[in-house]
């Protein structure tokens, strides 16, 4: 148990944290954009597969990691796309188009991915790019910090500078602001002139961004592979992160961090010989746990309000 | 109002007909032979009755399934946990097969429910979590679905695993306990009966009992529900712990119908199959049956192809999705021209 607790308080401790979290904080701020503009978004979960899948296939057949991210982004964005079609276009149920998003992304990816491989399961012959860690002068050669902070991989950067930058676009731009009318009251924005569709798409295009980029994580990160559905549910966790974190870009940071504490723990704690199939449940009952307890403080503040 | 009913039908009909052409056309092209796969896929099903039993062991978890998303989606719960509940139900009523000494005429209606009992939690817990916090019942049963699983295998890992079995999985069930086959050369077994049976019964809850009306009305919004004084929180509940027995009941009736131990790794699924259906089924109980023997029809053309062409079966999953937007589509089904030409080709027919 002393070796737990060490291993627990330990610089790599959190610097896995970080690790962890980072696809969860891409996704959430790309589901909080689209929750915001009145479109919540359930097929993050196949924008980010796509994502993944094509950083793949794209850096191993040009040799560039950077086409691959490109490539990892437009595949998001292209979901983006299809889920505006279906929505706008089609007038289709939202929550429903973003399953068949999700399972078109999880059969469409197997099927490429055979088409190029002949293989289903996993991309081993592609030899694809992974993007590159970045050690930040000073911060690497501090004690405690060098580990925490240094090192990570680009896109954790990214995404942890996307949370103020999302924080600032939704709240202190003006298409932030129309987004958020559009969400918050559609015809009330419809009549002041705003068009809808063109929001709702734009945030649809920008969930696809960063999904597309979270995916990318997960595939040319600290992998250099895709398997199929490897994103296992953490565009959902994603989604439930967005709805803890109240449509806040820094409580949705705190939320994913804390859903990507509780994995990291999980982990920690299988090396102490606990059953690894109960902590591997952990961080979805805690995350229904929280949204419970967020729900009941929404709750109170609402009879209080009421009661003024 | 009937007229409108059969033309939403029709152009459902259509359509699964019309995307199926418009994905498998083009992958048939891919190969040498495309009339062969087209064939294959489109006439292989009807073959031999072993291929058309398949057709009808699959469908028959599809409709549990569907039913209890039907129940949930018209009583306005847009609960996703059918999924998870048919695997605990499945691995609780194969725990029950292999720990219960009874005779199989007590115990196997005991297994089943318990399976439908302890597999209900995962629509239930959404459905409780919502009516008294108010977050919503579509991410949480999500997450329940990844918690059930990983607490299922926790369970054959450490109290059902047949350690001389070379893959994890339970003990072999007393061959008592499991269905006959009611056709020979088929694996149909009187769980596809009892589908079928539940899906009428489904229909006359939903459409002629005065529970089934407050189901429907609170389904459409809850301030009118309100106005007429319903206690829509309680029937919200009771109706996702409902859907969540159905669908975990489903589970074990698959359980014993197919199987010979407990093996899944995973969820199996069955229960977005079932979501499947009941959107092609237009939230409709009756409709269910059709829609799940067509999505099964789907699944054993795909499986025919893939092993005589090797075509992969992923394609199913493509046409599954499409099919889903385009009958969810309002455009497509309140298009006036569509309509009129269905309806209107209905009235030349009938005189």
């Amino acid at each position: 148990m002393m070796d737990l607790a060490a291993s627990l308080l330990s610089p790599e401790f959190f610097a896995a944290i970080l690790r962890v979290s980072t696809p969860i904080i891409l996704v959430a701020m790309g589901v909080l954009i689209s929750e915001r503009a009145g479109v919540v978004n359930i097929g993050a979960e196949g924008m980010m597969l796509s994502g993944a899948f094509c950083g793949v296939v794209f850096s191993a057949y040009t040799g560039s990691a950077t086409v691959g991210l490109v490539a990892a982004i437009v595949a998001g964005m292209v979901g983006g796309l299809f889920m505006s079609f279906a929505v706008h276009v089609l007038r289709a149920n939202l929550f429903l188009s973003g399953i068949a998003l999700n399972l078109a992304a999880s059969a469409g990816t197997i099927l490429a991915l055979f088409a190029l491989t002949g293989e289903k399961g996993i991309s081993g012959t592609l030899d694809s790019e992974v993007l590159p860690s970045v050690h930040i002068p000073w911060i690497q050669d501090l004690p405690v910090l060098g580990t925490i902070l240094s090192g990570h991989h680009i896109l954790t950067y990214v995404a942890f500078l996307s949370v103020p930058a999302v924080a600032i676009f939704m709240m202190r731009t003006p298409t932030g602001l129309r987004m958020r009318a559009v969400g918050e009251n559609p015809e009330a924005a419809k009549a002041t002139g705003l068009s809808v569709i063109r929001l709702q798409l734009q945030a649809f295009l920008l969930c696809g961004v960063f999904a597309g980029a979270g995916g990318a994580f997960l595939s040319m990160g600290y992998v250099s592979w895709f398997s199929q559905n490897m994103t296992a549910g953490r565009g959902f966790i994603a989604l439930a992160a967005e709805v803890m974190g109240a449509g806040g870009a820094y409580g949705t940071l705190a939320a994913s961090l804390l859903l990507g504490s509780v994995d990291v723990l999980a982990i920690a704690l299988a090396g102490e010989g606990l059953p690894s199939e109960l902590l591997q449940a952990a961080p979805y009952v805690v995350t229904v746990l929280a949204l419970a307890l967020y729900g009941l403080r929404q709750a109170k503040q609402k009879t209080i309000g009421t009661v003024h | 109002m009937i007229r409108a009913a059969f033309a939403s039908t029709a152009i459902t009909a259509g359509f699964c007909l019309f995307v199926l052409l418009v994905v498998l056309v083009p992958v048939a092209l891919l190969y040498p032979e495309p009339g062969e796969v087209l064939s294959r896929f489109l006439l292989g099903p009807f073959e031999k009755t072993r291929y058309m039993g398949n057709i009808v062991e699959l469908a028959t978890p599809s409709m549990l399934t569907a039913l209890a998303v039907v129940l949930m989606f018209r009583c306005g719960a847009f609960n996703l946990g059918v999924e998870g509940s048919f695997f605990l139900g499945g691995l609780t009523t194969a725990a029950m097969v292999l720990w219960m000494p009874l005779p199989p005429l007590v115990g196997i209606p005991l297994a089943l429910l318990a399976g439908a009992i302890v597999g209900s939690v995962v629509c239930g817990i959404p459905g409780i979590v919502k009516a008294t916090t108010g977050a919503s019942e579509l991410v949480s049963s999500l997450m329940l679905n990844y918690a059930a699983v990983f607490i299922g295998l926790f369970v054959l890992n450490y109290y059902l695993r047949d350690p001389t079995a070379a893959m994890l999985s339970s003990d072999r069930f007393p061959a008592e306990y499991r269905f006959e086959s009611l056709i020979p050369r088929t694996r149909i077994h009187i769980g596809s009966i009892v589908a079928v049976v539940a899906c009428i019964i489904g229909a006359i809850y939903l459409n002629r009992t005065s529970q089934g009306l407050e189901v429907r009305i609170s389904g459409t919004g809850n301030d009118f529900s309100r106005h007429l004084g319903l206690n829509s929180v309680a029937l919200n509940i009771r109706i996702q712990v409902i859907g969540g027995m159905i669908a975990a009941f489903a589970g074990g009736i698959e359980m014993l119908g197919l199987y010979s131990r407990f093996t899944w790794q995973n969820t199996t699924g069955n229960g977005w199959t079932g979501v499947i259906v009941a959107i092609i089924a237009r939230d409709n109980p009756i409709l269910i049956i059709p829609a799940a023997l067509f999505i099964g029809y789907l699944q054993v053309g795909g499986d025919l192809v893939s092993r005589a062409f090797g075509v992969p079966t992923e394609i199913v999953s493509l046409i599954q999705a499409l099919v889903m937007i385009c009958v969810t589509s309002v455009a497509i089904f309140q298009h006036p021209a569509l309509r009129k030409f269905v309806q209107g080709d209905r009235g030349g027919a009938a005189q």
